[in-house]
């Protein structure tokens, strides 16, 4: 055997999204309804008291910061949870004595991860669009976004999860940082309405870039601008391969 | 587990430097039952087979979940399945990519008889068709009744690996034991000669000797008995086991 190990990639991706289909409920239609909730209390409850930001109605400002929203979480949780429970059950004892490339490795979880996110992003799209009125000025740059951003969290869930030894550990970076810089990263409004002293403190959250470069994709409305909230997506891409790398070269909690 | 020093080839091909063509020569049945547990038989040994860069082969995987008996439960989940047929599942995936050598980690480690005999009879069947097997056990007897070769490991070192034929003739003993007519005291003297061992109670007289010596002196022992006095009225020889072996070797080291 040499080159790629191509029937390997395909078992490994295949099995995630065999994972998937089989939790469907837990992994798209769960995801769903806590988002259609949201549009629920934030679009009608909040909605009707802030009736349009800049421009766009407050029940479509919202809908690329709740994609982005479950686009992070479900990356994280996916991810981390398809290489963890190898460890936690001991088969990872098979892909550690296959022939496999860590490359092979990192390209099939972390696809098959990126894959689920971006297919419920999609979904949470087709709600949003059935509930507000929605319009995409630039289609590229937003599947840009999904890719980029599915990608770099799946990367960052995949690094979770071998660092986790226990399941507290798997839930405690997403529950403890992801969701709270979320939630404060301008998800559900812009970070123009926040007094100039946090608007500053809001620039040192990573997620304003990714909610702002995606919304800007939506409605040409941005909080900082899109080649910075590019640049950054890319420098937090870079940053998670350079975490995996390592991981793969010293053998950190897989061989050691 | 991180290598530390030396080189370790697998048919030629060195396991960190051709990590792709010594692994895919080799499957690995761990001895803990770690499967997955909501997947089917059928898709966990298709996607070992995977794993190990082969193409897809449903018959290949068929005759293997026939030949395991797993067959029926092809599309049950792994979860559903009993101890025994989780340990057969794991010989199915480590032979789903046809490997030629096969690691057997304590593969009858608290299992039933029938199973145990089981997976002897395809122990046979993969050496008869020329898979090496690499088999670890505590149970000294299987390695006796199985293996061509011996490797024996003492506090993590591989203190002896040696063809078990020349290791049972090189290190074993044979003994005669003949059970007396009358019980004895002592040893008598007219056969202190003879590596002649009293069995406490006097009942048994042992006789160890060398099979490989020039004489085996059993013979002349026979003859000497009578003149001594000793008479006996049952006889019986044993050669040592591939435990006694192993325990003498432990203890050495």
């Amino acid at each position: 055997m040499s080159g790629l190990n191509v029937h390997a990639i395909r078992a490994i991706y295949g099995f995630e999204m065999a994972r998937t289909r089989r939790t469907l409920m837990q992994s798209i239609i769960s995801p769903v309804i806590s988002t259609a909730l949201y549009f629920v209390v934030f679009g009608a409850a909040i909605g009707g008291r802030i009736p349009q930001v800049e421009g766009v109605s407050y029940g479509a400002f919202i809908v690329p910061g709740l994609i982005m929203l479950s686009l992070l979480t479900q990356s994280i949780s996916n991810a981390s949870f398809g290489i963890y429970f190898p460890k936690f059950v001991g088969t990872i004892y098979e892909l550690l004595s296959a022939p496999v490339s860590y490359l092979e490795i990192v390209v099939s979880y972390v696809g098959a991860a990126a894959t689920k996110s971006v297919i419920l992003g999609l979904v949470i799209l087709a709600t949003a669009a059935l509930i507000v009125p929605l319009r995409i000025e630039h289609p590229v740059w937003m599947v840009v976004f999904l890719l980029l951003t599915s990608i770099t969290f799946s990367l960052f869930g995949f690094i979770i999860g071998i660092w986790a030894d226990g399941f507290e550990k798997l839930q405690l970076i997403p529950l403890l940082i992801v969701t709270p810089l979320t939630f404060l990263g301008g998800s559900f409004y812009s970070i123009a309405m926040l007094p100039p002293f946090w608007q500053k403190v809001s620039l040192f959250n990573p997620v304003v870039y990714l909610v702002s470069g995606f919304r800007w994709s939506f409605f040409g409305l941005a909080d900082v601008g899109v080649a910075v909230s590019l640049g950054m997506t890319c420098v937090f891409l870079a940053a998670t391969l350079a975490v995996v790398a390592w991981i793969f070269r010293t053998g950190y909690r897989l061989r050691t | 587990m991180n290598p530390s020093e030396g080189t370790i080839r697998v048919d030629g091909h060195d396991i960190v430097s051709e990590y792709r063509a010594a692994r895919s020569l080799i499957g690995l049945v761990p001895q803990e039952l770690t499967t997955d547990a909501f997947e089917s038989v059928w898709n966990t040994v298709s996607f070992s087979r995977g794993l190990f860069g082969r193409s897809p082969d449903p018959a290949h995987i068929e005759r293997v979940l026939k030949d395991l008996s797993l067959w029926d439960k092809r599309n049950n989940k792994v979860m559903t399945l009993s101890g025994g047929m989780k340990r057969r599942l794991l010989i199915a995936k480590a032979l789903s990519h046809e490997p030629r050598i096969l690691f057997l980690d304590e593969p009858t480690a608290g299992v039933d008889v029938e199973l145990r005999q089981a997976m002897w009879n395809l122990v046979r069947r993969l050496k008869a068709e020329g898979v090496t097997i690499v088999l670890t056990t505590h149970y000294i007897d299987e390695a006796e009744e199985m293996a061509d070769r011996v490797g024996v490991i003492n506090k993590g070192e591989l203190i002896l690996v040696e063809d078990k034929a020349s290791l049972v003739r090189k290190l074993g003993k044979k003994q005669l034991t003949l059970h007396l007519d009358h019980p004895l005291e002592r040893v008598p003297e007219a056969l202190a000669g003879y590596n002649l061992e009293l069995v406490p109670g006097g009942a048994d007289l042992v006789y160890t000797y060398d099979e490989r010596g020039d004489r085996a002196g059993i013979t002349a022992l026979l003859q000497a008995l009578p003149q001594a006095g000793v008479r006996f009225k049952d006889l019986q020889t044993r050669q040592t086991s591939l435990e006694d072996i192993f325990v003498t070797l432990v203890r050495r080291t």
